[in-house]
């Protein structure tokens, strides 16, 4: 029998890409978004009793935990104050965990400025972390129970923001975790900003790639795109970028370059010539800068020179 | 256990037309093989210098573990197993905190024994078959961790060297190499000389930037070489060949000789887990040597250059196809060269028509981590109240039992299970902290 799923949801809740998509036409206010998402939650837990979920939030300049509730007395309220018969009760837990968490983290972003980029990568890695706790539980106590299967874990990024502002190396780096942990990552992009590294994340991971064209008909992007099942996506078409970008940025002004000066020493990338490695601090030979046309040494800048 | 460990067992393994191959100097250093009465003033010298060298490898502090475990009240070892795995595990990453220079683009020469030694039963379910099961897993651990790295295969038996990979950077070709077992026979005496200067000739066109290790590793005790194996070690001292070696049978002068020679690692392994870790320790890329003289490495530092390298654009399966440069192909997918526009079918390569290296990005950016890697995180020895309850990875509630405090603080493990960084301050447990700082190498308090 195939394994349970798990699916790891992480929300980019910047204010201010958010405030824009409400008056764009058509518009997708934040609040709406969350209850299509939370639909779409409904549908993965249905699909299995044992299937289960984790919602992370990236905001400006910080990543939080929105799902599973954070301590054990939270989720009991919750319990004692729904006691609404007609609703299966794992739905409603996510519903007022989420909904209240949400409302709770977007609330508190009023104080502190909101220029910030989404700490995306924050919540990658605790999304990550958790699922690798998932696939190595605590040994159980008593050694003569087989302790539970790992799920399937697959993480569904929603992306309202352009991810030039990512830190690259933090952001590369998880997407070789997720990787190794053969978690696909899936990019649902909602806005129209460019994303790079989200392409090559979805793409190294085997996770599926949307942009949303058409945000009244999100919900059946979500359904017919994202739920389906590592094991079943083996026969089906998942929707992938067509041309995947592999640029990268460069680590002395975080542009993002076509071509590159690396170091060979530690392969830094920089976008022009450089006499000495930022990062590992060699210094590398006059004739190679000058083979470059190479800045402070004849002053021509970046030279583009052709070499065949 | 294993009787081959037992140095008579060895003296009396070993016949006597075999000795006689052996050139006097590289005699294995045992004491044991100089009581065969074969050169007596050697023996002399042989006792004093003994005592000087640091301890042979297999007497080296291994302690027993199961002379430390102890049952706990209800007669259980499991609490105590685990946390011994737990304290393995820590050491292993605090020996982890690296300088930041590091060879990264990376030759390595895979030097297998397969003389007849290697049909030895002493590991299960042979030297052979445990070899090449480990080589497989090392071959892409390897390539996982220098992605820009190459690797090739040389076969050492019937006293010659044998080209089995040619020196590939695609992992899977390498791979391929220990796929056919009938291919790989072990037969007669391995000849340490005549694959060293195999593998020599095939990196001697390399470019200066790029380390060049040759790995071996050797079931034997002997080694049938047609000259003189030290004017061979002073070519790879003057080449920079780094020579590392894992033996599997026993401690042998040569070979710790040439390792310590040219900078390389030796061991031997005890078991089949001490081999597997001999033999991962050389994954990670090496840390440039600062022990060599000054002038060495200000040569090398001239020959570090600044490379000028292309990231392409990748054609998805569905666009029309169109002609590759490289092949004159007609084909869909392909990858488009930033500078002259022409398509090429793979990556790594040089531009065929401008000539420009191109790589895609995420190769380079796997090896980023050797550069900037996690903070250690500091175990928690005392708790002031003002603790966050979960663990600010997996948001996990902390346990809160406590261990036994004076067996824990020797050991640099938290009595809380608690590991903090020493940057955003916030706590981990150990889970966490072992995943952070083995695969996501990013903290995600910092992040
Ligand atoms: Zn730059
Ligand atoms: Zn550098
Ligand atoms: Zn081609
Ligand atoms: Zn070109
Ligand atoms: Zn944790
Ligand atoms: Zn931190």
């Amino acid at each position: 029998m195939s394994l349970p799923a798990h699916i790891s949801l992480i929300l980019d809740l910047t204010p201010v890409p958010w405030a824009a998509l409400s008056r764009a036409s058509p518009p997708l206010a934040l609040r709406s978004f969350l209850a299509q998402a939370l639909v779409f939650l409904h549908a993965h837990l249905a699909l299995r009793n044992e299937n289960s979920v984790s919602v992370f939030g990236a905001l400006p300049g910080r990543s939080v935990g929105l799902y599973p509730p954070v301590s054990r007395g939270s989720r009991d309220r919750g319990a004692e104050e729904g006691a609404d018969e007609n609703t299966f009760h794992v739905f409603q837990q996510v519903d007022e965990g989420l909904m209240r968490r949400v409302e709770e983290e977007v609330a508190g972003l009023e104080e502190v400025e909101e220029d910030a980029p989404p700490a995306l990568v924050g919540a990658l890695t605790k999304s990550l972390c958790y699922i690798n706790r998932l696939a190595n539980p605590p040994p159980p106590l008593n050694p003569t129970d087989a302790p539970p299967p790992a799920p399937h874990a697959r993480i569904v990024l929603f992306s309202v923001s352009p991810d030039a502002s990512v830190a690259y190396i933090p952001f590369m780096n998880c997407i070789f975790s997720a990787q190794k942990l053969k978690v696909p990552i899936d990019v649902c992009k909602i806005d129209d900003s460019e994303v790079i590294f989200l392409h090559q994340a979805s793409d190294l991971t085997g996770g599926a790639f949307v942009h949303v064209d058409q945000r009244e008909a999100l919900l059946q992007y979500l359904s017919m795109c994202f739920l389906s099942e590592t094991e079943t996506r083996k026969t089906l078409a998942v929707p992938t970028q067509d041309k995947v970008d592999f640029r990268a940025a460069c680590f002395c002004h975080k542009e993002i370059v076509d071509i590159g000066y690396v170091c060979s020493v530690c392969l830094s990338i920089f976008c022009k010539p450089v006499a000495q490695c930022s990062t590992c601090h060699t210094n590398f030979s006059p004739d190679t800068l000058v083979r470059f046309g190479g800045v402070g040494m004849n002053g021509h800048g970046a030279s583009n020179g052709t070499t065949a | 256990m294993p009787p081959r460990r037992d140095a008579d067992f060895i003296v009396t393994d070993e016949s006597d037309p075999e000795e006689d191959i052996l050139d006097e100097d590289y005699v294995v250093s045992r004491a044991a093989r100089a009581r065969k009465g074969k050169g007596k003033e050697k023996e002399l010298a042989g006792e004093s210098r003994k005592a000087q060298e640091q301890a042979y490898a297999w007497e080296a502090s291994y302690k027993r573990s199961w002379d430390t475990v102890q049952e706990d009240e209800a007669g259980s070892l499991q609490a105590a197993v685990q946390d011994l795995v737990a304290r393995s595990k820590r050491r292993r990453l605090l020996g982890g905190n690296a300088p930041i220079r590091r060879t990264i683009i990376r030759h390595m020469m895979l030097l297998m024994d397969l003389s007849t030694a290697m049909l030895d039963r002493d590991m299960r379910p042979s030297r052979f078959d445990l070899t090449l099961s480990y080589a497989r897993e090392f071959v892409s651990e390897w390539f996982d961790q220098n992605p820009l790295g190459q690797m090739g295969v040389v076969g050492m038996r019937n006293g010659v060297g044998e080209r089995i990979g040619e020196i590939s950077g695609n992992p899977q070709e390498v791979q391929k190499c220990f796929a056919e077992k009938a291919k790989l026979e072990p037969a007669g005496e391995p000849s340490l000389q005549n694959s060293i200067e195999m593998a020599r000739a095939s990196m001697s066109h390399l470019p200066t930037h790029s380390s060049r290790e040759i790995l071996i590793i050797f079931g034997s005790l002997t080694t049938v070489d047609p000259g003189n194996i030290h004017d061979t070690v002073d070519a790879c001292v003057r080449d920079q060949i780094r020579i590392s070696i894992v033996s599997l049978s026993a401690e042998m002068k040569i070979c710790r000789d040439m390792c310590e020679r040219t900078g390389g690692v030796f061991g031997v392994a005890l078991n089949e887990g001490h081999y597997k870790d001999l033999l991962f320790e050389l994954v990670p890329p090496p840390a440039e040597k600062s022990s060599v003289s000054r002038l060495a490495a200000q040569a090398a530092a001239n020959e570090s250059e600044l490379m000028q390298m292309g990231f392409p654009t990748r054609l998805p399966i569905t666009s029309p196809p169109s002609l590759c440069v490289c092949h004159s192909r007609l084909r869909s997918e392909g990858y488009i060269c930033p500078r002259c526009n022409s398509k090429v079918c793979d990556v790594p390569t040089d531009c065929d028509i401008c000539g420009l290296m191109i790589v895609s990005s995420p190769h380079l950016a796997r090896s980023y981590h050797h550069l900037f890697p996690a903070p250690a995180y500091r175990a928690v020895t005392e708790l002031d109240g003002s603790e966050a309850p979960t663990c600010h990875g997996c948001s996990l509630p902390f346990s809160t039992a406590t261990r036994d405090r004076n067996v824990v603080s020797e050991e640099g493990m938290s009595p809380f299970g608690r590991y903090r960084c020493p940057k955003c301050k916030h706590d981990f447990d150990a889970e966490c902290d072992l995943f952070v700082h083995d695969v996501l190498h990013v903290c995600p308090g910092c992040g």
